[in-house]
Parts: structure tokens; C-alpha cells; sequence
């Protein structure tokens, strides 16, 4: 029987003890997690030297006595491989960046969604096995391929499951990692009534890698809260991540934001191959690039922004350079014109099949040549 | 990959060819800043002849332009192929890394 994870709880209202309870109650009696209680700062600290087996902790940023936000900054002192998820009000951005900054996992907002808690709380715990892992190999020195593997491993724990298919929009999303590079992440979540979407590709691999591609995801999910310009969450990320960079490790994404009400959908790119929109009638273009450089190298880029309206039927393909750069046998590569040819006058009938025809039609041109880089492809449709 | 160089006066050109990703990049990186004197003021670093460039490549790059700005030279790449400055573009590191379309381009830039 292995060990439940335990979670530390923190927060002066006393309605959240009863609700964890009951929301949870199933993965409590599945022995899954065990959860602690504590209402400030203080006793959060006090629990948490008294009870070295606590893995994660879960904190109000308001509370009398200390604050989420102090509380944060004492924990690696007390147990640096502790993971925290901080609860904070919608839209405060400075609270979230404080928190991200001080070494908060992630982040979820009031009022709580207890489905997204519970996925926010599996792939924190995701995450930290990954890293217990990856600590362990590293203590005995083993082999750099199997650090390779752990790194893939901690992005497969990043990367969302369930993508939303409603009558309003479809996602789907893949990423086909390669034997040692780990670099690609996709993202998906809610923003009122947007849906943000995110395809990235970090420069460099390994467990460093991984660790950068961690904090591009957190710091893009925190920018994205409430803002409606996808540009100024991108220089924003920008920021954070080039303050601490000394190795000049960078990431090029698309960032972009859907209206399913209207059909419009606002991207904004940092270095990244521009999208493909296919339209209904069955012509694919490419999508303007916008202005903008890879984030994490240089201080206070600016980016632009482009609009593009889906009408039904209409899909856009987000995607890295290993679909385009994919090689085969004879060293040609794959290319945006055979990309293209995927959908020309072969309009897709769901997100599910434009993303499946992608790889399919990779796959097969690649042929047996090895697989040099991650292949991701996010495909938005309007049905 | 490939290196050969020619230096006049405080200037170092270096043409680089061949491919730089992942599996090489460090080694790239090395044999560059192996090639650098003291002396040396301008570096042109001419990728004619760069068939393919990835990310990890282009680290490297930033890497080496950064050192040597640190130490007040000047760096620069010039005469790009279409492939490889598609790459620069997209990526937006042409509007971080000096490029010229020649390296008489490059040397009075």
C-alpha cells in the first residue's frame, strides 16, 4: 500500500476544511491524499516543521498573523522540494506574479473550481514525483539518457489532458515527444468567456529545460488572467523569464486567445512559425507573422498582435518546428508546403482529424529516419 | 560542421558551414570562441554556408554575442541563406544579433 499524499491546507476561512473534505472525499478514502489544516502563515509553519511528511501546500494569499504570500518565501527553508498552489482572488495579477515569483507551482482562483483544483493538485503531485525522481538520479550520478528521460517525463506532467469539445469550439492537441530532446508544451484553459491556447517550443533539453518550460507555462497561465491582449501577456512573460536567464535559454510560442461568441480569435507570436487557418471553402494560408522575439533573451520586447475571425467550419492549426522540420531518409524536410498540401481542398471534419491527419502525413514522409524533435500540433475549429 | 578563418587587422571572419542543433551546438560554441584573440575587435561570423540552424543553435549564438559584447566587441552574421534567415526572422533574432547581407556588408556596418 503506498503512502497518501498530504496536503497542507491553509486559510483563515473556515469553510474551505468542510468543503475539501467533502469534494475530495473520494480520493480521502481511496487513500489517494490526506489532508492538514492550518488557518495562517504561522501555523502552516508550525505544522509543517513539526511534519517532515507533508508534500504539498495549498494557501490563501490574504489571512491575519502571516500571509500566503510570506508564508511562500518560508517554505524553502523548511523543505525545499515542497510544492505550493496558491489560492488567490480572480484577477489579482499582482498577488499572482508576487506568488509565482516567489516559487508558487501554480495557481487557482476564487471562487474555486473544484475540478480545476483537483487537476491542479494531481499534476503538482505529478510534477513532484517527477522531481523526487529526478533528484534521486541525480544523487547517483547516472547516465545523461536517463536524466533525459525524467525531463520528458516532467513534461508529460505539464501538459493538459481533457481539451474542450462544445458546439461553440473543438480542441485538440498532441505532442509527439522525440526520443532524448524535450522541449514542446501546449496549454489550454478558460479565461471568462475566452479560451487561451498556447503551442511552445524551449530551446535546449534536459531536466534545466524542463524546469524553464515549467516556468513559461506558470508565467503565461498567470499574465493571461483577465487580460485581453495576448501582446501584453507576452511581454509580460517576456519579463519574468529573461530577469533570471543566465544560460540564455529562450522558448518561441504562439499565444492566443478564442471568442467562441464571436468567432474572433487574437495571437500574438514570440518567434514561433505563424499558424495555419483553414477555412471552410478549403484554402489554407499561413497566418501573418507579428512582431515580436523569442521570450526569455532580451528586456521589455514588444510585441503586436493579429486578428483573424473563424467563421463555422474554419480551423487553425498552431504547431512547432518538428512538423515542419521533421526529415526523412533523404534529409529533406517535411516544410510548410507539404503542410499545407495536408488540408488543401481536404477541409477537416473536427479538430480530432485535422491534428490526426497532421502526424499521419508526418509519420509517413518521415518514414523509418529518426525522430530529431518534439512534434506538437493544436488545432482550433469552429464547427 | 565546418570552420575556417581569416583574420585582417582587428577584424576575425569566420565562415561556418554545415549544420548546428542539438547533438553539436556545444561543440559549435567552443571551436567559435576557440578561434578568438585578444586582439580581436570585429567578429564576422559568415554562415554562407550553414545549411540548417535549430534553437539549441541558435542559444549558442546569443551566447557568443553576449560574451563578446561583455567585453565591448563588436559581432555580427552576414550572408544568410534563405532557410537559415527565415530561421533569424521567425525566431526574431535578427532584431537581436547583428546581420548583413555580405561580409563586405558586415565589415563596414
Amino acid at each position: 500500500m503506498t503512502q497518501p499524499y498530504r496536503i497542507l491546507v491553509v486559510d483563515d476561512e473556515p469553510d474551505l476544511e468542510p468543503l475539501i473534505l467533502q469534494r475530495m472525499r473520494r480520493q480521502i478514502r481511496s487513500n489517494e491524499y490526506e489532508f492538514v489544516f492550518a488557518q495562517n502563515g504561522v501555523e502552516a509553519l508550525e505544522k509543517l516543521n513539526a511534519d517532515p511528511t507533508i508534500d504539498m501546500v495549498l494557501s490563501d494569499i490574504n489571512m491575519p498573523k502571516m500571509d500566503g504570500l510570506t508564508l511562500l518565501q518560508q517554505l524553502p527553508g523548511v523543505d525545499p522540494n515542497l510544492r505550493a498552489v496558491i489560492i488567490s482572488a480572480y484577477g489579482d495579477m499582482d498577488n499572482i506574479r508576487t506568488a509565482m515569483n516567489r516559487g508558487a507551482f501554480d495557481f487557482v482562483t476564487k471562487p474555486i473550481d473544484f475540478d480545476d483544483l483537483k487537476i491542479t493538485i494531481k499534476r503538482t503531485l505529478e510534477h513532484l514525483a517527477e522531481w523526487r525522481e529526478a533528484l534521486s538520479s541525480r544523487d547517483q550520478l547516472v547516465a545523461l539518457q536517463n536524466e533525459l528521460s525524467i525531463a520528458s517525463q516532467l513534461q508529460q506532467s505539464i501538459l493538459p489532458k481533457n481539451p474542450p469539445v462544445t458546439e461553440e469550439y473543438e480542441v485538440s492537441a498532441n505532442m509527439e515527444p522525440a526520443r532524448n530532446v524535450g522541449g514542446d508544451f501546449y496549454d489550454y484553459f478558460k479565461i471568462d468567456e475566452y479560451v487561451g491556447l498556447v503551442v511552445a517550443d524551449v530551446s535546449d533539453k534536459g531536466i534545466p529545460a524542463s524546469m524553464f518550460m515549467m516556468s513559461s507555462r506558470t508565467a503565461l497561465k498567470g499574465a493571461a488572467i483577465g487580460v485581453r491582449e495576448p501582446q501584453m501577456v507576452l511581454a509580460e512573460v517576456n519579463n519574468q523569464l529573461q530577469q533570471d536567464n543566465p544560460t540564455f535559454m529562450f522558448v518561441t510560442l504562439i499565444y492566443a486567445l478564442f471568442h467562441p461568441d464571436s468567432g474572433s480569435l487574437t495571437y500574438s507570436i514570440a518567434g514561433h512559425d505563424p499558424p495555419l487557418l483553414l477555412s471552410a471553402d478549403g484554402t489554407v494560408t499561413e497566418l501573418p507573422l507579428t512582431k515580436g522575439v523569442a521570450l526569455g533573451i532580451a528586456p521589455d520586447v514588444v510585441y503586436s498582435q493579429e486578428m483573424v475571425n473563424l467563421e463555422p467550419g474554419d480551423a487553425v492549426v498552431l504547431f512547432t518546428d518538428g512538423v515542419t522540420e521533421a526529415m526523412n531518409a533523404d534529409n529533406q524536410q517535411f516544410g510548410m508546403s507539404r503542410l499545407k498540401e495536408v488540408f488543401d481542398d481536404r477541409q477537416p471534419k473536427s479538430a480530432m482529424a485535422a491534428n490526426e491527419a497532421v502526424f499521419e502525413n508526418v509519420r509517413k514522409f518521415a518514414g523509418d529516419a529518426p525522430q530529431s524533435d518534439d512534434i506538437t500540433c493544436l488545432t482550433l475549429r469552429r464547427p | 560542421m565546418e570552420f575556417s578563418h581569416d583574420r585582417s587587422g582587428d577584424t576575425l571572419v569566420v565562415n561556418a558551414s554545415g549544420r548546428v542543433d542539438g547533438s553539436n551546438a556545444s561543440d559549435f560554441l567552443e571551436s567559435l570562441q576557440g578561434m578568438f584573440e585578444p586582439g580581436d575587435q570585429k567578429i564576422i561570423l559568415d554562415l554562407g554556408g550553414l545549411e540548417y540552424i535549430s534553437s539549441a543553435g541558435l542559444r549558442v549564438l546569443l551566447m557568443a554575442a553576449q560574451n563578446l559584447d561583455k567585453q565591448n566587441k563588436s559581432f555580427s552574421i552576414c550572408s544568410l541563406t534563405e532557410a537559415v534567415g527565415d530561421v533569424f526572422r521567425i525566431s526574431g533574432f535578427d532584431q537581436i544579433i547583428n546581420v548583413f547581407p555580405s561580409v563586405a556588408d558586415a565589415k563596414q556596418g
